[in-house]
């Protein structure tokens, strides 16, 4: 099956077994549903309060401190949705299935992604959609046809800086199971610092948070710019402007880094 | 099997052989652990990383329509030499071509030229019914509706799927999960297919059956297979040449015959006589053993040895005979012999 919208057909006919598949385990799905709605909230909860406490943070206002946790979560939602499979790629190497990808005249990236339905992103869907329209109906912004725009940009790239990330530590995934727990710890760091305007943070830290894991790209530096809260960024306003472009070379980036992986794969027992 | 006759195969024209290994080496780097935890401290800080060699210059080739045995004991390298064929590891050195494509290099485009099956593992859906795999297979190889209709058909004949399919795989026994994973690997119409231990735990009627549709794929479909297996049963009713591999290196590529007279301790004919006779042996036999009126004879070997038709020909006219019987090695006897020829002639 070749071609653009074949491949698409086929996926989303994947896509609708694996869901068939998950709801053979109903209460285990409601489960995953109710996890990914939990986890989000719970984050919500923390944000709301600690904005409540103080109302600006770093000079920025609540309102522009709630658009970052929006842009986020609904772009983490969306890297759930396309591309979460990778964080669990050590499980399915283990279990053997990763081999049965190989087999198959089909790109094994995609494999892995329509391996299973991600059930979990439901309940991150939900929560990061209302977070977004609850700050969008709050934020003071004309919403300028640029300004719609860049945000849907910024959604698309945070989710593929996520995406970027977690599949560069995917490929350490094919030759070390225990990279898992770097996966977890990594999506840690962003839950808990992505969601805050980083210059609240040591100069050490938010610069980790630009050049290590690029967590700034992610919703910070696009609704800074959005916002016009550009002062103290730590990068040029172009750069933070540029946010969904470099979370597209950082995502082109990381593929590369897998496949190339992908060629030294040795498997799990030789 | 001789040299002379592994390069004489080795040496066919490209366009007869389905599966071409040449000097295939596979290594694993792997950290050496000392015992203790001081061993795994020292591991941890300064490892000492070691190369073990899976596949050690191994070259063979299987002809078109060809069912190749490929045996070896646990740990020879039969796997390995497998994935690289399924385009799963890329080999160290050599190499290796599948119906014209380099499994490794063009890991798609060999996928649609070899149907595959691991006896252990299952390419379907665990959580639906088989025949929903069937049919994403079906989507994903692009086969025409018809030609799944047909052959659907065909597998249902041969393996009596349709009484299962539409369980879901988790709740079907290993048999008939294996069948399945027959059919789903050859729906896309393959030229080469390749089985890794398929009917590993099965039970006899199962093993029957999957050893039937294997004829059937060679014989009427003309499908070229490779084939590793414990079961020697399954050797002798399925494999006209085998490729013994110990130690990640071939010790023997030839037929069962062949492997038999190598390996194996030949025939021996038991003989019940009516009485004692001190008469001679006739030509081509030797007395073995001898206990009153029992006599146990085998061939001399060498110029004078004789095919068994013609020892019991010659015996029966010599001896006034009560009763006779050729015992010959069976194959595990064969295997057994050649596994430890081979761990004697190993360095390590």
């Amino acid at each position: 099956m070749r071609g653009f919208l074949p491949a698409w057909a086929l996926a989303l006919r994947v896509v609708g077994l694996t869901f068939r598949a998950q709801l053979e385990y109903r209460g285990e799905f409601w489960m995953r549903v109710a996890l990914g709605l939990a986890w989000q909230t719970s984050i919500i909860v923390f944000a709301t309060v600690l904005l409540g406490r103080f109302p600006g943070m770093g000079g920025w206002s609540s309102d522009a401190v709630l658009m970052i946790a929006a842009v986020r979560m609904l772009g983490h939602a969306f890297y759930e949705v396309f591309f979460g499979r990778v964080g669990e790629l050590a499980v399915l190497v283990q279990e053997g299935r990763f081999d049965a990808f190989l087999l198959r005249p089909l790109p094994v990236y995609r494999q892995v992604q329509l391996s299973a339905f991600p059930s979990n992103a439901l309940g991150d869907l939900l929560v990061g959609g209302s977070l977004f329209a609850w700050a969008v109906w709050s934020i003071e912004l004309e919403w300028a046809p640029w300004q719609i725009a860049y945000i849907v940009a910024a959604l698309v790239g945070g989710m593929l800086v996520e995406a970027a990330v977690f599949t560069a530590l995917s490929s350490l995934h094919l030759h070390f199971p225990s990279a898992i727990t770097w996966s977890y710890w990594t999506e840690e760091l962003m839950t808990t610092f992505g969601n805050y305007p980083l210059k609240i943070l040591p100069g050490v830290i938010s610069g980790a948070f630009t050049f290590v894991v690029p967590l700034a790209f992610v919703a910070y530096f696009p609704v800074a710019v959005l916002t016009g809260n550009t002062a103290g960024l730590g990068v040029p306003v172009a750069v933070a402007a540029a946010a969904p472009l470099i979370g597209l070379a950082a995502f082109a980036g990381s593929r590369v880094l897998w496949n190339w992986s992908l060629t030294r794969y040795t498997g799990v027992n030789g | 099997m001789t040299q002379m006759s592994t390069l004489d195969r080795l040496s066919r024209p490209a366009s007869e052989s389905a599966i071409e290994v040449r000097r295939l080496v596979k290594t694993f780097r792997t950290a050496r652990r000392s015992p203790g935890v001081r061993g795994a401290l020292r591991a941890l800080i300064a490892p000492e990383l070691e190369s073990k060699t899976a596949v050690d210059d191994v070259s063979f080739s299987v002809a078109t329509g060809e069912l190749l045995a490929l045996l070896g004991p646990n740990g020879a390298g039969k796997s390995t030499t497998i994935k690289v064929l399924t385009g799963i590891l890329t080999p160290t050195s050599g190499q290796a071509t599948v119906a014209g494509v380099v499994p490794y290099r063009e890991r798609e485009r060999n996928a649609r030229n070899i149907g595959a099956v691991f006896g252990q593992r299952t390419q379907l859906w665990w959580d639906l019914p088989a025949r929903e795999s069937f049919r994403i297979l079906r989507d994903i190889y692009g086969v025409a509706p018809g030609d799944y209709k047909a052959r659907m058909r065909e597998f249902d004949e041969l393996l009596e799927l349709c009484s299962f399919w539409d369980t879901r795989v988790r709740h079907l026994s290993l048999g008939q999960r294996v069948r399945c994973d027959l059919a789903a690997a050859l729906l896309h119409d393959p030229p080469v297919v390749v089985l890794d231990e398929p009917t590993i735990g099965m039970d006899v009627v199962a093993k029957e059956q999957v050893r039937e549709l294997l004829r059937h794929q060679v014989e009427r479909r003309g499908r070229t297979v490779l084939l590793t297996t414990h079961d020697m049963t399954e050797v002798e009713r399925l494999a006209e040449r085998v490729v013994l591999i110990n130690h990640g290196r071939i010790v023997l590529d030839g037929t069962l015959t062949e492997m038999r007279e190598r390996f194996g301790r030949g025939w021996r004919v038991h003989v019940t006589l009516t009485g004692p006779d001190e008469r001679p042996c006739p030509p081509g036999l030797t007395v073995l053993e001898r206990d009153g009126a029992r006599l146990v004879l085998g061939p001399t070997g060498g110029a004078d040895a004789v095919p068994t038709h013609q020892a019991l020909k010659r015996i029966i006219e010599r001896y006034e005979v009560m009763d006779i019987r050729v015992e010959e090695s069976d194959l595990e006897d064969v295997m057994r012999a050649a596994y430890r020829d081979a761990r004697q002639e190993s360095p390590a």
